[in-house]
């Protein structure tokens, strides 16, 4: 039983990762209707900007993960402006569905894969953070990182919902999300809410690279094998639906920590798509998805 | 008096298909104007391009003394001037408040944006009882509230409807229009696209007729609407009048 909960605890805190960048990636697929393949790369980039932050400002946690948030956030909002925006403006629209963009983000993939590689070299580096003892809940001894992964995530998501809940802003962006000539005529400047979205979508993934780092190495190719399963949990979920990335996330993470703990921990990467194949066979909208466009 | 929305000599269209050919058209202060011309004779275009949609290709724009062609949509409703589209759209997983709320996003106050959503509802008080509700579950003439209400909330000097009565019950009809002229009474400009021309010229004082992209035929609504032209094309004349006219 312990063993069950223990595998459960972990996978939730794993599962919070992915639903980070789940979430980044919905959002950017609702507000660009892109479907953003260098996702991975911004979560890498964000880890290793918290890592600078840590070694070089000697700063604390919190203060190096809510910075590198806000770095990445920024540096997200140029990528959009200075790369992703010519295409779709060549496209005629605000946005652009099709090839072009898919195989931009591939490579953006690999421009950022190599800018991390100059900058920060191709050796993984740890992301010593001093945790402190492990918390005790009863015969549960959860180790501070799992802990902290959990609290800062849901932290995130409950601002994240505050703000498109409850703000103009968000209000703005959701409703650029769903329709942009409307949302023009009501005033709102769409292509700023747009650079906005995909910012805080960056600022997301980067928020997931600085709370995975301290329980992995951090390096360059991190970012690949996370995408896979954000995407995994994007479509468990149902693509586009932010609680649905959450919940796909949770999933995946749970999944896999269960399969790894029971069934074989060398096949740990194969249970998020065991559980992707059976939810498409079941539900191909996904799990909280819905089968006409009603999106925001 | 110059007027308040003054369009000299406009083209424009989408790609390659010139849709406007050089309309000209002015609305006064305070007044009801009533674009009127069939299918894809580019009333809509005219409205885009007014309202910065779509980029004129040529002509100019005048609004309130300032050109306004080519601005981006959010710059022209900072200046007051706001267009509600053709086909309800409102955004269904909204709730009508929020819906309602989008249209001030310009105001900064809050106050001021509370007073509009007051405002708004004495116009549509239907939409107050709906306010939580989401605007996906609205019927067609609530919808059309919600949007002209939407268009109100920056409080704008005036206001483009397209085809406000399209696809709405004739009773449903009446009320909308009934709303449009309060909103006139208190002081707004109005230009209005209408494929329901009888309807549009009790309401208008001025009219125009858009055919190929040009204006073809305008003058006071009293007069358009005994004008044989726009009667046997528009107003579904009867057998004997198109006879005699032939």
């Amino acid at each position: 039983m312990d063993f069950f909960l223990d595998l459960i605890v972990i996978g939730l805190s794993i599962g919070m990762v992915y639903a980070l960048v789940a979430l980044g990636i919905s959002l950017i697929f609702s507000g660009l209707d892109i479907v953003h393949f260098a996702h991975g790369e911004i979560y890498m980039i964000g880890a290793y900007i918290g890592l600078s932050l840590f070694d070089k400002l000697k700063i604390g946690y919190v203060p190096t993960l809510t910075l590198a948030v806000i770095i990445t956030g920024f540096i997200g909002m140029a990528i959009e402006r200075l790369f992703y925006r010519r295409l779709t403006r060549a496209g005629g629209g605000y946005t652009v569905a099709g090839l072009g963009m898919v195989i931009a983000g591939f490579g953006m993939s690999i421009v950022l894969q190599n800018l991390a590689f100059l900058i920060w070299g191709a050796k993984a580096r740890p992301f010593p953070v001093p945790y402190g003892m492990p918390l005790e809940i009863g015969d549960l001894s959860l180790p501070m990182s799992y802990v902290w992964i959990v609290v800062a995530a849901i932290t995130f998501m409950v601002i994240l919902h505050i703000v498109l809940r409850h703000t103009m802003i968000g209000l703005a962006m959701r409703a650029v999300a769903h329709n942009k000539d409307i949302a023009y005529l009501s005033g709102v400047n769409v292509p700023l809410a747009i650079s906005l979205i995909f910012g805080v979508a960056c600022a997301l993934g980067a928020a997931a690279g600085v709370l995975v780092g301290p329980i992995n190495y951090v390096q360059v190719t991190m970012g690949t094998q996370v995408l896979l399963k954000a995407f995994a949990a994007a479509v468990v979920g149902g693509f586009g639906s932010l609680p649905g990335a959450v919940l796909g996330g949770l999933l995946v993470g749970v999944v896999e920590s269960l399969g790894a703990g029971y069934v074989n921990g060398a096949y740990k990467d194969i249970y998020a798509f065991i559980l992707l194949i059976t939810v498409l066979m079941v539900k191909p909208s996904g799990i909280l998805g819905v089968e006409a466009k009603v999106k925001a | 008096m110059t007027a308040m929305l003054d369009i000299k000599d406009l083209t424009g269209g989408y790609g390659a298909v010139q849709i406007l050919n050089g309309a000209s058209l002015k609305v006064e202060k305070g007044q009801i104007v009533a674009l009127l011309g069939g299918n894809g004779t580019g009333k809509s275009t005219l409205l885009k391009a007014t309202s910065g949609l779509i980029r004129p290709w040529g002509g100019s724009i005048t609004f309130d003394g300032a050109r306004i062609e080519g601005l981006a949509p959010d710059a022209i409703v900072r200046r007051g001037l706001v267009q509600v589209t053709q086909g309800k759209e409102a955004f269904p997983a909204m709730t009508v408040e929020e819906n309602l709320m989008l249209g001030a996003y310009v105001v900064r106050s809050r106050a001021q944006r509370a007073r509009s959503l007051e405002r708004v509802y004495t116009y549509f008080p239907i939409l107050k009882d709906k306010r939580r509700q989401l605007s996906g579950t609205l019927s067609g003439g609530q919808l059309q509230m919600v949007c002209i209400g939407r268009g109100l909330m920056s409080d704008p000097r005036m206001i483009m409807l397209d085809e406000p009565s399209a696809a709405l019950a004739p009773q449903i009809v009446m009320e909308i229009f009934r709303t449009i002229h309060r909103i006139t009474q208190d002081g707004m400009t109005v230009l209005m696209v209408e494929q329901n021309v009888r309807m549009a010229l009790l309401l208008a004082e001025y009219g125009y007729v858009i055919k190929d992209g040009v204006i073809h035929i305008e003058g006071p609504a009293t007069s358009l609407i005994s004008d044989d032209n726009v009667r046997l094309s528009y107003l579904g004349g009867t057998v004997a009048d198109r006879e005699a006219h032939l």
